[in-house]
C-alpha cells in the first residue's frame, strides 16, 4: 500500500512540493501505478542477468586536457549570475 | 567508568590526473570561477560522461599500495541527492562493485587498520555563501576522487593521526595525489563511538564531516569522545547524526536539517559501461609501483641495520629514500650515507616542504663517490664532514676538494721528512721504543699524522718509522 | 524513388534552388503550424543560411550529397547550439544549448537545412504529444486526432509535409508509434547505433535517436548518415550501412509473429498486420508463429526502469544553471522545489515520483532490482527467438491515433496511456532495432502501422524487408498539408 507518508517522503527526495489538498488523489494515483508495477512480481519466467545492453566494457578516455569554455559561455543560460558565479539569492 | 574510543575513517583523496574524471577539463587547483568547465562537468542536459582511464589506474595503484584486492569487474553507480554544488543532482560513484576491497594499513604499534574499500567518484563544485546568497563555482566539479573507507578499527587518536599521515605519505609516494589537506585535496570524515572498556558491542556512532587538517581531526575526535562519554555518564544516549567540527569554537554541531532526507537511491549509471580489470593489468600496474615506504623501512632496518628512528626519517618522503638508495650503491656500510643525510644534509632543510622537495646541491651520485673514497681509506674520516659541507655549498664533486696527492697519500720524500722530524722532536719516545715499548711508536706516529694533517697512511708511516729508527 | 532522392535530383539538376525549396517549407510552416502545432521553434535564419551555402555549391557546379539541402526538423530534445531546446517543458524556458548534439553535427557536415525544432510530449513522457507545455501536435490525417507521442511534432511535420524528414527519439516507442499514427516511416535503431550525445535524457538505457521519414529509402539514407560511432558516448557503437542491401530479395527469410504481440490489439489493426504477413509470404518469406511469454512483463518492467532513470536524469533541473527559475522563494531548498513543481507538468512529476519510489530504500529490491533481472530475461527471450527467425513482425500500436484529449479524459483509466505502449516497449527493453511502416488504415481513414523488429545492429535486414513491402503494397497516403513537389 502506498501511504500519504510515502508520497511525502518521495516528494521531498524528488524536490517537489505536493499540495496538502492533492495528497490523497496523488496517493491514489501512485497506488494504481504501483499496483501495475507490482505485476512484475507475478512473473514466472526465470530472471536473467543484466549488465548493460550491449555488454560493453572498458570504454575510456585518455587523460589529455582540452580547453575549457570561457566562463561567459558556461554562465550563458544562468537565470541569475554575479561575479562569474551562478547565483542563488537568499530570497526572491 | 572508563570508555574506549572506536573510530573509522572515510577519506576523500583528489587524484592528480591532468583532466577531470568524465571530461577533458583541467584539474588544476584554483583558477577564475567557472573557467575549468565544459557542458559535461556542469551537467548540461544531453551531455554524457566518459571515464578517464588514468583514474582507474590510480585507484588500482592506491589499492595495491594499501594491500587491497583489486576487483576483476567494477561498475559505476549514481548516488542521487540534490544540492547546488552537484550539477547533475547525482554523483557518479561506485556502490556495490568498487575497484578495491579488503586491504589494510599497518601502524607502528603493530595494529592493522583494515580498509573496507576504495572507490572512484567525482568531486562536487564549490559554494560560497555571502549574506545568505549562494555563489556557485563548478571548477572543482568532476575532479576525480578516491574514497578510502576503513573498518572501525581505531582505538586512539594517536592511531588516527598516524593513519592519516601514513595515508598521505603513501598516496604521495606512489604519485597519485598531493594530499594537501589545506587545499582540500585530502578530506576526512570520521565516525566515532565509545563503549565501556572491555565491551565488544559497538556504541551508537556519530560522523564528523570534512575535516581538513590532522590537528583538527585530533581536536574534533577528542571533543567528540569527551562529549559522548559525558553524555552516557549523565544517563543520556548518543544520537546517530552527522556533525561538523567548528575550528573556532573547538566544538561539533549537528549538520542535519529537515530539508535533506537521506536516501541516495543508488543505481547503475546507464551512461557508462562495465570496468573489467584483467589480472595481467593489475600485474602490470603492480610491476610499475615503486618500492613502498613500509618495504623500504624494513629493508633499511633489517638489512642495513639502520636505527628505526633514522629509517623512519629516510622513508618519510620518496625523494629522500630514492636519494639514499642511489647514494649507497656499492657501499659496504650504507649507514655512513644515512648518517651524512640525517646528520648533515637535513640540517640544511628546515621545513617539511624542503625535506619533501629534497633540493640538495650535492647529487646522490656525488655523495656515493665521497662515501666510496671514505670506505677505501682514501678520504680520512675527520676530513669527510668538512668536505661534504664544501660539496653541499658548491655542488661540486668530492675530487674538487681533495688533491691527487691527498688521495694517493704522501709521496716518499715528504713521508721520510715528516718521520725524521718526529724522531728528532721525540727522543724520549724513540728511546722507549728501542727499549721494547711498542706503544711508544704510536705517539711518534701521531706526530707524523699531525704534520700531514691526517693525509698520511698509518701503515706506511709505521713502516717508515721502524725503518728510520732501525 | 524515395522522396529524398527525388528532391536531391531536383536540386542537383537546378529544377529548384535550395533557397526556393526552403522558402516553400517555411511558408507552409507559417500557414499550417497554427493548426498542426508541429513546430515549437521555427528557425528561418538558420535554414536560409544553410540553404544559401548549398546554392553556392551548386552554382559552382559541384555535386551535392544526398542529404545536402534537404529541409528537415529535429525533435525539441536534441540539443542545438544557440537554438531553444525545450523538451516541450516550461522548465527549459529560454534554454539555448552551448553545444550541438552529435547527430546535428553529423547532419551539418552533410549540408543539412534545419527548419526548426518540433513538438513532443514533455521530456518525451507520453504517447500522444499532449503532455507538451506548448499543446499537442495534431495528426495531419485528421486534426481531431493526436499525432502520437512522444515524437508527435516530427511525425506531424513529416506527415504534413512541413519537413522532408526529421529526427525523433524512441525510449518506449516514441518514434514508431507517432510514425504509425501519422502513416509514415519511423526507425528506432539498435541501442548504441546512434550517438545519444546531446539528446536530453529521459531514460538513458532505453533512449535512441532515429529518423522519421516518408518512405523506407529515406529512413535508410538518414540512418546511414547518423549511425556513426561517437567517442563522446560510451555506449555508442555505430552500425552497418543499410542502403546497399535495401533492394535485396527477401525470399526464404523467416518472419516470426509472437502470439503475445497480438493480445489486446484491436481487430482491424491485427487484421492489417496479418494481411501484411500474407504479402510477405507471397514474396517468398516464411511466416513462423511462436510464443514469447516474457512480453507480458515487458511493460511494467520498462516503466519501472524508465521512471527510475528519469527520476535521476531530471534531478538537474533546479533553476540554477539554465532554464526556468521560480520567481518567489525563500532559501535554496524552497527555490529548487518551487522551480521544479512549477516547471514540470503533471505527467513528468508523476513519473519522477514513481521513479523515486521504486529506487527508494525498502522498495528497491521489489521493483528496481526485480525489473533489471526481468530485463535480462527479456533480452534472453529475444535472443532465443532470433535463433529461429530473422525478424519479428508486430503491430506498432494496439490502436490507431487517439482522439484529442482521450488519454486524459475523465472516463479514461489513468493507466491506459502506459498500456498503449505495449507493442513498442519490448524492443527498447531489449535494445533492438525496429522500423514502423504503414500497413493500412482504419474505418475513419487513420493509418495503421506495423513494425519489423530485428537483431541487434541488423538494421539492414529490417529496412530491406520494409522496403520490399512498401515497394509491393505502398500503403502511404498523402495528406492535404504542406509542400507539394
Amino acid at each position: 500500500m502506498v501511504t500519504r507518508e510515502d508520497i511525502e517522503n518521495i516528494a521531498l527526495l524528488s524536490k517537489l512540493f505536493v499540495d496538502e489538498k492533492d495528497l490523497d488523489s496523488l496517493t491514489e494515483e501512485m497506488q494504481k501505478i504501483v499496483s501495475f508495477a507490482d505485476t512484475i512480481n507475478n512473473a514466472e519466467v526465470r530472471t536473467g542477468e543484466f549488465d548493460n545492453i550491449n555488454n560493453l566494457s572498458n570504454v575510456f578516455r585518455a587523460d589529455e586536457v582540452l580547453p575549457s569554455l570561457p566562463s561567459a559561455e558556461i554562465l550563458k543560460n544562468a537565470p541569475e549570475q554575479a561575479e562569474d558565479h551562478f547565483l542563488v539569492r537568499k530570497r526572491a | 567508568m572508563k570508555y574506549e574510543l572506536v573510530a573509522g575513517f572515510e577519506t576523500h583523496v583528489e587524484l592528480s590526473t591532468e583532466t577531470k574524471i568524465f571530461c577533458s577539463c583541467t584539474t588544476a587547483f584554483g583558477g577564475d570561477p567557472n573557467t575549468h568547465c565544459c557542458p559535461v562537468c556542469i551537467g548540461l542536459p544531453g551531455t554524457l560522461p566518459k571515464l578517464n582511464e588514468k583514474v582507474v589506474e590510480y585507484a588500482i595503484m592506491a589499492g595495491l599500495a594499501t594491500n587491497c584486492e583489486i576487483a576483476g569487474i567494477a561498475k559505476m553507480d549514481r548516488k542521487n541527492y540534490c544540492y547546488p554544488d552537484l550539477p547533475k543532482a547525482y554523483q557518479i560513484s561506485q556502490y556495490d562493485k568498487p575497484l578495491c576491497q579488503h586491504g589494510y594499513i599497518r601502524l607502528s604499534n603493530g595494529r592493522k587498520i583494515r580498509i573496507l574499500r576504495i572507490h572512484i567518484e567525482e568531486d562536487a563544485g564549490k559554494l560560497i555563501h555571502n549574506h545568505g546568497d549562494t555563489y556557485v563555482d563548478y571548477n572543482r566539479g568532476g575532479v576525480p576522487l578516491i574514497e578510502i573507507v576503513t573498518e572501525p578499527d581505531f582505538r586512539s587518536i594517536d592511531e588516527a593521526k598516524e593513519y592519516v599521515e601514513r595515508l598521505q605519505q603513501t598516496m604521495r609516494w606512489i604519485g597519485i595525489s598531493d594530499c594537501r589537506m589545506q587545499e582540500g585535496s585530502m578530506r576526512c570524515d570520521v565516525n566515532i563511538s565509545v563503549r565501556p572498556e572491555g565491551s565488544e558491542k559497538l556504541g551508537t556512532r556519530t560522523e564528523i564531516k570534512n575535516m581538513n587538517s590532522i590537528t583538527n581531526i585530533a581536536k574534533a575526535m577528542e571533543y567528540e569522545y569527551e562529549r559522548q562519554c559525558e553524555l552516557i555518564e549523565s544517563g543520556g544516549a548518543v544520537v546517530q547524526e552527522t556533525l561538523r567540527y567548528d575550528d573556532a569554537t573547538g566544538t561539533t554541531s549537528s549538520m542535519r536539517s529537515k530539508e535533506d532526507a537521506h536516501d541516495y537511491r543508488y543505481f547503475r549509471e546507464p551512461d557508462l559501461v562495465t570496468i573489467a580489470v584483467p589480472r595481467e593489468r593489475v600485474n602490470e600496474i603492480e610491476a610499475r609501483l615503486p618500492e613502498l615506504p613500509g618495504q623500504k623501512f624494513t629493508r633499511y632496518t633489517q638489512t642495513f641495520e639502520i636505527p628505526e628512528k633514522d629509517a623512519a626519517q629516510l622513508t618519510k618522503y620518496r625523494s629522500i629514500a630514492e636519494y639514499f638508495d642511489q647514494a649507497i650503491e656499492g657501499l659496504k656500510s650504507p649507514k655512513t650515507a644515512s648518517n651524512f643525510i640525517i646528520g648533515q644534509i637535513f640540517r640544511r632543510l628546515e621545513t617539511e616542504a624542503d625535506k619533501e622537495a629534497f633540493d640538495v646541491r650535492t647529487t646522490a651520485k656525488q655523495l656515493n663517490e665521497m662515501c666510496r673514497l671514505l670506505e677505501a681509506g682514501k678520504l680520512k674520516n675527520n676530513l669527510a664532514k668538512k668536505t661534504l659541507e664544501q660539496m653541499l655549498d658548491t655542488g661540486k664533486p668530492v675530487t674538487e676538494f681533495i688533491s691527487e696527492s691527498d688521495m694517493a697519500g704522501l709521496d716518499e720524500n715528504t713521508l721520510t721528512e715528516y718521520c725524521q722530524n718526529a724522531i728528532n722532536a721525540m727522543p724520549a719516545a724513540v728511546a722507549d721504543y728501542k727499549g721494547g715499548k711498542e706503544k711508544a711508536l704510536m705517539a711518534i706516529l701521531g706526530n707524523v699524522m699531525k704534520q700531514s694533517r691526517g693525509r698520511a697512511d698509518a701503515a706506511a708511516v709505521t713502516a717508515k718509522l721502524k725503518e728510520l729508527i732501525g | 524513388m524515395g522522396q529524398i532522392k527525388r528532391i536531391h535530383e531536383m536540386l542537383q539538376s537546378g529544377a529548384i534552388t535550395c533557397t526556393e525549396l526552403t522558402q516553400k517549407y517555411l511558408t507552409e510552416i507559417e500557414n499550417s503550424n497554427k493548426e498542426l502545432n508541429a513546430y515549437i521553434t521555427v528557425t528561418p535564419d538558420v535554414a536560409l543560411a544553410q540553404a544559401k551555402a548549398v546554392d553556392e555549391k551548386l552554382a559552382r557546379g559541384e555535386e551535392i550529397g544526398l542529404l545536402e539541402g534537404i529541409p528537415m526538423t529535429l525533435k525539441d530534445n536534441i540539443s542545438t547550439k544557440g537554438i531553444l531546446t525545450s523538451c516541450a517543458s516550461k522548465i527549459l524556458t529560454g534554454y539555448k544549448p552551448i553545444y550541438d548534439a552529435t547527430v546535428y553535427e553529423l547532419l551539418q557536415k552533410e549540408g543539412v537545412v534545419m527548419l526548426g525544432k518540433t513538438n513532443m510530449d514533455e521530456f518525451a513522457m507520453g504517447s500522444s504529444c499532449e503532455t507538451s507545455y506548448y499543446g499537442g501536435a495534431k495528426n495531419p490525417h485528421n486534426t481531431d486526432h493526436v499525432s502520437g507521442g512522444s515524437s508527435g511534432g516530427v511525425a506531424s511535420a513529416v506527415g504534413g509535409n512541413l519537413a522532408v524528414y526529421g529526427l525523433g527519439s524512441d525510449t518506449g516507442g516514441s518514434i514508431r508509434q507517432p510514425a504509425s499514427f501519422c502513416g509514415i516511416v519511423g526507425l528506432k535503431p539498435t541501442y548504441g547505433a546512434v550517438s545519444r550525445y546531446g539528446l536530453i535524457a529521459y531514460a538513458s538505457s532505453f533512449d535512441q535517436i532515429g529518423p522519421i521519414t516518408h518512405d523506407v529509402e529515406d529512413a535508410a539514407i538518414v540512418f546511414d548518415a547518423i549511425a556513426k560511432y561517437d567517442d563522446r558516448d560510451s555506449t555508442s557503437r555505430g552500425s552497418e550501412p543499410t542502403l546497399p542491401t535495401l533492394h535485396d530479395e527477401i525470399k526464404g527469410m523467416k518472419i516470426g509473429i509472437a502470439n503475445q504481440y497480438l493480445n489486446g490489439v484491436r481487430e482491424d489493426v491485427k487484421a492489417a498486420v496479418l494481411e501484411a504477413a500474407k504479402s510477405y509470404e507471397e514474396m517468398g518469406a516464411e511466416i513462423v508463429y511462436f510464443d514469447l511469454p516474457e512480453l507480458e512483463f515487458a511493460l511494467p518492467c520498462y516503466y519501472i526502469l524508465a521512471m527510475a532513470e528519469a527520476s535521476s536524469n531530471l534531478g538537474r533541473y533546479d533553476g540554477i544553471r539554465y532554464g526556468y527559475k521560480a520567481e518567489h522563494y525563500i532559501g535554496t531548498h524552497d527555490m529548487i522545489c518551487r522551480t521544479r513543481s512549477e516547471g514540470f507538468g503533471k505527467e513528468v512529476r508523476r513519473r519522477i515520483l514513481m521513479g523515486t519510489y521504486v529506487l527508494s530504500a525498502g522498495y528497491y529490491d521489489a521493483y528496481y532490482k526485480k525489473a533489471v533481472n526481468l530485463r535480462g530475461a527479456i533480452v534472453e527471450a529475444f535472443d532465443r527467438a532470433f535463433e529461429k527467425v530473422d525478424v519479428i513482425l508486430a503491430p506498432t500500436a494496439p490502436v490507431t491515433a487517439f482522439k484529442n484529449g482521450y488519454l486524459f479524459g475523465e472516463e479514461t483509466d489513468q493507466l491506459e496511456q502506459y498500456l498503449s505502449d505495449i507493442c513498442t516497449v519490448p524492443v527498447n527493453t531489449a535494445g533492438l532495432p525496429a522500423v514502423s511502416i504503414p500497413c493500412g488504415e482504419d474505418s475513419e481513414g487513420l493509418p495503421i502501422g506495423m513494425q519489423i523488429i530485428g537483431k541487434k545492429f541488423d538494421e539492414k535486414t529490417i529496412l530491406n524487408l520494409a522496403y520490399k513491402y512498401e515497394e509491393k503494397e505502398d500503403k502511404f497516403k498523402e495528406t492535404k498539408w504542406g509542400v507539394k513537389l
